[in-house]
């Protein structure tokens, strides 16, 4: 039955589009982009035990990516979304080239300061990023020139499922790929590991590399699916927001991060609508996670399952 | 550049270090007895501008805001140490700097519902409110003061980790928690304690920061990263290194902002970059 889970998760997702009203499946195709951004940063967490506090702003750099692609040249939208990870992959390199250069403890402060470097960066340097006001009126293109549209909510659900479950069966593929298992044992002992004649920083920084891809192309698929791309999209409290997904969820599982997605996302839907303080709520919630389940939702069901 | 800038400048540079150190310093403080990293620890120093404001504001009085605003926040810091970061001490470290990251979501969203997002001026005592000459010089006296709290407070933790019984028991749990432990120290008591203290100062350094630039949302996050790059320059873990790199920072800060205002941040980075590239365990800290 486990084999087929993931089959038949896509095809509910597949079919649900003629199922709900306009505003739920625009609600869904946000789910789904945020469940990728999410699962990227699994990849560091769950796998390498590397926890970044700036995963925000590579999908700010995947979101800026794409908007300057798709205004500036009308590009077709898979340009933009290579462009947009492409981008976010290249800042990644030198960031985590120096965020890796210390011992692990260093690792996090060190994310968080050059996620806000750049956040600052976005928001200063107003002739290319817009400023606060970030780049609106982000078009959604064709396929290809002359191409199928995208711009249908139908079309553009279905661009952003296909891109989820592509980057959802790359993601499976590096865990369990040698150099996935590799991730593991320097999580475990990195001491250990580098007595093995390895080198665990080359493969931390590609893991990095790798997430921020990732990440990229969640922030590349958000820009034109909002309309928009603004530094808000960089900032600390969307990566604190993923950080949760990933806690709920539950770390080093890669689907536990996507259905951590859809439940605070549709958690901050139902509360916002009540109260404009929910980040209160989601930061009780996360904490008391973190103490009482760290292994989040599928960790606590797999030890109801196993029971 | 004339004689009466440069002074200035160095004043400058010694005000914002004197705010960094009392910052990071409890930063290094709590990684050294707790071996976390506190990333709600800007949020405190943040909700030290925040109550020292509402008590100005209530009483009229700067000084009361600077005896009662550090002690409360240092309790709220204990209250939060002892009923969530205490139950996981023996979890990876991933776990402790998570939750503190979920504190620091908290303590932020706390601080827009009971004061909101507007940033809130704070008048400093009428008698630091003026300038003195210092020779060609014309300096804001509150920048001094900063200055004296900073040298203070540096000074006054230093002989308290030396000098008194208290402080030899941090230096022992500091070396090695378990062996103190061992020898009759209440381990826990300790971690309670440094971690209150520590929240103290940053909520010192909020109060005093308040006149000069006002209590605002994003402070917290703001010094918090200043602070993470003061203690990767210095080192976690050693007051020399907190001063030392407070001044760096101060002084890239300082410098960067006098001829281009936008590389002022750039340099700061520079100079962190560099560290990492040539002494990653920081200036003071130990190579592992």
């Amino acid at each position: 039955m486990k084999r087929w889970a993931p089959a038949g998760g896509v095809a509910v997702l597949a079919v649900l589009p003629w199922l709900l009203a306009r505003h739920q499946l625009s609600i869904l195709t946000e789910l789904l982009i945020f469940g990728a951004f999410a699962m990227s940063l699994d990849l560091l967490m769950g796998y390498a035990g590397m926890v970044s506090f700036g995963h925000a702003a590579y999908f700010g750099l995947g979101a800026y990516g794409s908007a300057l692609c798709l205004l500036h040249f009308q590009a077709p939208l898979p340009v933009a979304l290579a462009a947009g990870a492409l981008l976010a992959a290249a800042v990644a390199w030198p960031v985590g080239y120096l965020c890796t250069r210390a011992s692990g403890i260093y690792f996090g402060m060190l994310t968080l300061a050059f996620a806000q470097l750049l956040y600052t960066v976005a928001f200063k340097w107003r002739d290319l990023t817009g400023g606060s006001d970030g780049l609106t009126g982000v078009p959604k293109t064709a396929l290809w020139p002359g191409g199928p549209a995208t711009a249908g909510p139908h079309a553009y659900y279905f661009l952003v499922l296909t891109v989820s479950v592509v980057a959802f069966v790359a993601c499976r593929g590096v865990v369990r790929s040698p150099f996935g298992r590799a991730l593991e044992a320097i999580r475990e002992n990195e001491r250990k590991f580098a007595t093995l004649g390895q080198d665990p920083r080359r493969l931390k920084v590609t893991v990095f590399v790798v997430a921020a891809l990732v990440a990229g192309v969640a922030g590349a698929l958000a820009a034109p699916f909002r309309g928009f791309a603004s530094p808000e999209l960089m900032f600390w409290l969307l990566s604190g927001q993923a950080l949760m997904m990933v806690i709920v969820g539950g770390m080093g599982t890669l689907i536990g991060p996507v259905l951590g997605a859809f439940i605070f996302l549709l958690l901050q839907e139902i509360a916002s609508s009540y109260t404009e303080h929910w980040m209160l709520l989601n930061g009780v919630i996360f904490v008391v996670m973190v103490i009482f389940f760290p292994g989040g939702l599928v960790g606590a069901l797999r030890g109801w399952w196993a029971r | 550049m004339s004689p009466a800038i440069a002074v200035e400048q160095l004043l400058n540079t010694a005000a914002l270090s004197a705010l960094l150190f009392l910052v990071s310093v409890g930063l290094s403080l709590v990684f050294g007895i707790l071996r976390v990293v506190n990333f709600a620890h800007g949020m405190f120093y943040m909700l030290g501008a925040y109550i020292g404001f509402s008590i100005v504001s209530r009483s009229g009085s700067f000084w009361l805001a600077l005896a009662l605003a550090p002690p409360l926040v240092g309790l709220i810091g204990a209250a939060l140490e002892s009923t969530t970061l205490r139950f996981i001490y023996r979890r990876p470290p991933i776990y402790q700097v998570l939750l503190t990251f979920g504190l620091s979501l908290i303590l932020e969203e706390a601080v827009r519902i009971v004061w909101g997002a507007t940033a809130q001026a704070v008048d400093p005592p009428a008698w630091l409110a003026g300038s003195v000459t210092l020779g060609a010089t014309v300096y804001p006296t509150y920048r001094l003061f900063l200055i004296t709290v900073g040298a203070v407070v540096g000074g006054g933790l230093w002989l308290f980790l030396k000098t008194t019984r208290a402080g030899l028991v941090i230096r022992a749990v500091a070396q090695n928690g378990e062996m103190a432990g061992c020898l009759g120290t209440d381990v826990r008591r300790v971690r309670t304690a440094v971690f209150g203290l520590a929240c103290a100062l940053a909520g010192l350094g909020g109060v005093v920061a308040a006149p000069m630039l006002t209590a605002y949302l994003g402070m917290g996050i703001g010094v918090i990263v200043e602070a993470f790059v003061v203690v990767v320059i210095g080192g976690l873990g050693s007051i020399g290194g907190s001063i030392v790199g407070s001044l760096i920072v101060g002084a890239a800060q300082t410098w960067g902002g006098f001829f281009i205002s936008e590389v002022a941040m750039a340099i700061m980075y520079a100079v962190m970059a560099a560290v990492l590239i040539f002494r990653p365990w920081g200036l003071f800290g130990d190579e592992e």
